[in-house]
């Protein structure tokens, strides 16, 4: 029997077809079909988000004939995470996306003033909803699908998503994705109606960089407390799908600001647009087509490649919207000794960092024989991360209008305050590169800061992007020091009672040892007290779950962390000796990994700060 | 643009990509069949891909070091690794690296293949020091 679900989707898919093919009449001279299509468009909202709410039911009565269901939950799962296994798979996943896709365009269509731009723009996008839903209607990504039976238990959701920041992650990420459709909707709409869409995108571009960066940050510390090696970034290939797109919207984000006030920038933007949504599908195609797991299995989804043919379509669109509307076109203008030249070398740095992250992506997807080790990135993104601190210090220190005096004396106090920390940092710890980066952290941030009067607090624009800016700093800081520095004491282990060295600095003492059982899982907890330099730094208690679930994934091990603004200590709990007199612990020393948490969430407030006066005024 | 300045930008994008290109290259691993690391006798430092043969494995829980064989389906080899493996089971695919003598693999590392976040995604494995990609 074919799901309600599934006819929600199906009738997604009609009203979507109905509000792209009524725009494209209204556009070429049909009067009065707009309204209609605008009821669509909310008509295809409300469905998916019906189906959504629905699949979402389904979840809470556990309905377990429900394939997706049974894959992704059983009896046990708790409440909160009973919801967050809603999108714990590929299938809900893709419905929570498309049904953001949906809220973004009713928002313009409540909003957007209605012209030609708009109109068009709002057909892409509904031919995206059509193009998702479509994908959902194939026996791959359909979440509505029930079995020939009822299973009386449920396969269980991952032991790993069952954290607060797993159940988050996701939503967060694909708001970001949903979002970064509009820019590349309204730039070839804008193009080809020779309109600006910069201004018009504006919001859509910052929010949605918003939600990506916290969303990425949501999912590097959810592995830095989850998986137990001590480190949040692995640029493994899905962590680097959210990354490609991330930096382009940066890119754009800055780019857009020179087309504002310049007119300038013009081709850039609207290639870093098309690039940024085709990086959006990639990461769908990446996440989603099996194709990572092509080492042992290749093609599980061949669904999967239609993600291919639609970055392939809406490339081909755009090169020739673009081809025709030459004459509106601009150049690249700009004098070296402009901010304009400094926004472009950072727009350069981050394109040149996306070719570097998506070469090493690619490649090992479509060569099976080969894998490329962490310093591919490290040696490069390690200078590159540099350059564009220096660069983000300097950038803020000069003024649209070049005041080369006042850059002048700024410039000589902040680099010799840079130099004097950097010094003494080094004379302090010894540690070259984070010297390095102290130095460099106070030469950009003074910059940064003088460059900054009171009364920019109210300009909102700027001062969130000064947020965003020592956000940045921050983050560099705090990466630098703990990919460089990490400490690492792996099978560590200990009786109970055993008080031991790890270095000269640091004892742990293992105190104590017990189990115990709930409906969900046995847990093993493990007490352990840990010492620097002979003082007492806290008691810690990793421990290893034994989810009661058939698969094969079911043991999880916890990680307990003692954070501190210059360290963090990082005990990983990592199984029991054979008559439990005993275990084994993975532990970490991890300089400054804060600043990489501190920095990031500042990041996300300044892009809050920076979007209020524009929803303001709507009202 | 002028020709200036197209010339200054393209050549920091040429220098880039020969940067890049070269740290491609020199960071590349390949990985081999148990069949190629059984035929050389000897090989350091190699990613070995395979499964796991049932009933193969003896565990030691007191030093945490476990042996067990690793098949392409043609050959098999001995493989020995001391640290913790969250989620071992015989009879899955995983990769070993590390380094093979006198009919010996002395694994660094050991990544098990296992379900993940996405059915699809089954690159998520669990490894040696608890380490799990996602």
């Amino acid at each position: 029997m074919i799901d309600p679900g599934e006819i929600l989707i199906w009738i997604s898919l009609f009203l979507s077809i109905v509000s792209s093919v009524l725009l494209v009449l209204n556009l070429t001279g049909r009067k009065n079909l707009d309204t209609v299509a605008e009821l669509a468009i909310y008509g295809y909202t409300l469905a998916l988000t019906i189906s959504f709410f629905l699949l979402l039911r389904y979840f809470v009565i556990r309905d377990f004939n429900v394939e997706y269901v049974f894959e992704y939950s059983d009896s046990n799962l708790s409440p909160i995470y009973t919801i967050s296994a809603v999108w714990a798979g590929r299938e809900g996943s893709l419905l929570m996306w498309a049904m953001f896709m949906g809220l973004f365009n009713s928002v313009i269509v409540a909003t957007a003033k209605r012209d030609s731009v708009t109109k068009l723009s709002l057909v892409i996008l509904s031919l995206l909803i059509l193009f998702f839903s479509a994908i959902m209607l194939t026996e791959y990504s359909n979440p509505f699908i029930r079995m020939d039976f009822t299973p009386i238990e449920g396969y269980g959701l991952n032991p790993l998503l069952r954290t607060p920041e797993m159940a988050i992650h996701p939503p967060t990420i694909f708001v970001g994705y949903a979002g970064l459709a509009i820019p590349f909707a309204f730039a070839v709409a804008g193009l080809i109606y020779r309109e600006e869409w910069v201004k018009r995108a504006r919001k859509y571009l910052i929010f949605s960089w918003m939600f990506l960066s916290f969303g990425i940050l949501l999912g590097a510390w959810w592995a830095y407390k989850t998986l137990g090696w001590g480190g949040y970034w692995a640029w493994d290939p899905v962590e680097n799908a959210s990354l490609l797109p991330w930096f382009t919207a940066s890119a754009l984000i800055h780019g857009a600001i020179v087309e504002e006030r310049r007119k300038s920038f013009k081709n850039l933007n609207y290639f870093m647009a098309l690039i940024t949504f085709d990086l959006i599908i990639l990461a769908a195609f990446i996440t989603r087509s099996g194709i990572i797991s092509s080492v042992h299995a290749f093609g599980e989804n061949p669904i999967g490649y239609a993600y291919l043919g639609l970055i392939a379509a809406s490339t081909i669109f755009a090169l020739l919207a673009w081809i025709l509307r030459m004459d509106h076109a601009g150049e690249i203008e700009f004098k070296w000794k402009s901010r304009e030249a400094l926004i472009l070398i950072n727009i350069l740095i981050l394109s040149l960092s996306t070719l570097l992250v998506l070469a090493g992506t690619i490649t090992p997807m479509f060569n099976e024989e080969i894998t490329l080790n962490r310093e591919y990135y490290d040696s490069i993104e390690i200078p590159m991360g540099t350059a564009l601190v220096v660069l983000l210090g300097l950038c803020a220190a000069l003024n649209w209008v070049a005041d080369s005096e006042r850059f002048k004396k700024n410039g000589v106090v902040a680099l010799v305050a840079g130099l004097a920390v950097g010094i003494a940092v080094f004379g302090l710890t010894r540690l070259g590169v984070a010297s390095l980066g102290a130095g460099i952290f106070v030469f950009a941030l003074l910059l940064q800061s003088m460059g900054l009067k009171l009364k920019d607090l109210s300009n909102r624009r700027k001062f969130g992007g000064y947020l965003v800016h020592i956000g940045i700093i921050l983050v560099f800081i705090g990466t630098m020091g703990s990919w460089i520095y990490d400490t690492t004491y792996t099978n560590v282990g200990l009786k109970v009672g055993d008080r031991i060295n790890l270095d000269p600095t640091h004892e742990v003492e293992f105190t104590d040892l017990r189990a115990f059982e709930d409906p969900e899982k046995y847990t093993i907890i493990a007490t352990i007290n840990l010492y620097e330099n002979g003082e007492y730094q806290g008691t810690l208690q990793p421990k290893e779950y034994w989810y009661k679930l058939d698969r094969q994934d079911r043991v999880v091990h916890s990680v307990e962390i003692i954070s501190q603004l210059d360290r963090d200590l990082y005990v990983a709990m990592g199984g029991t000796t054979g008559h439990f007199e005993g275990a084994f612990f993975e532990i970490h020393i991890v300089p400054l990994v804060s600043y990489v948490w501190i920095g990031s969430i500042l990041m996300i407030i300044g892009g809050i700060y920076a979007l209020i006066p524009r929803i303001r005024s709507k009202n | 643009m002028d020709e200036k300045q197209r010339f200054i930008l393209g050549a920091a994008v040429i220098v880039f990509v020969i940067f890049m290109a070269f740290s491609f290259k020199s960071n590349i691993s390949p990985y081999v069949t148990v069949t190629h690391v059984v035929e050389s006798g000897q090989l350091d430092n190699v990613q070995v891909n395979g499964t796991i043969v049932p009933g193969s494995t003896k565990h030691y829980p007191d030093n945490n070091t476990r042996f067990f064989d690793l098949t392409d389906g043609k050959n098999k080899m001995r493989v020995k690794f001391t640290g913790v493996l969250t989620n071992y089971q015989e009879g899955i695919p995983a990769v070993v690296i590390g380094d093979y003598s006198n009919g010996l693999f002395i694994a660094d590392k050991v990544l098990l293949k296992c379900p993940s976040k996405y059915e699809s995604l089954e690159e998520n494995y669990s490894s040696s020091g608890l380490e799990a990609k996602v």
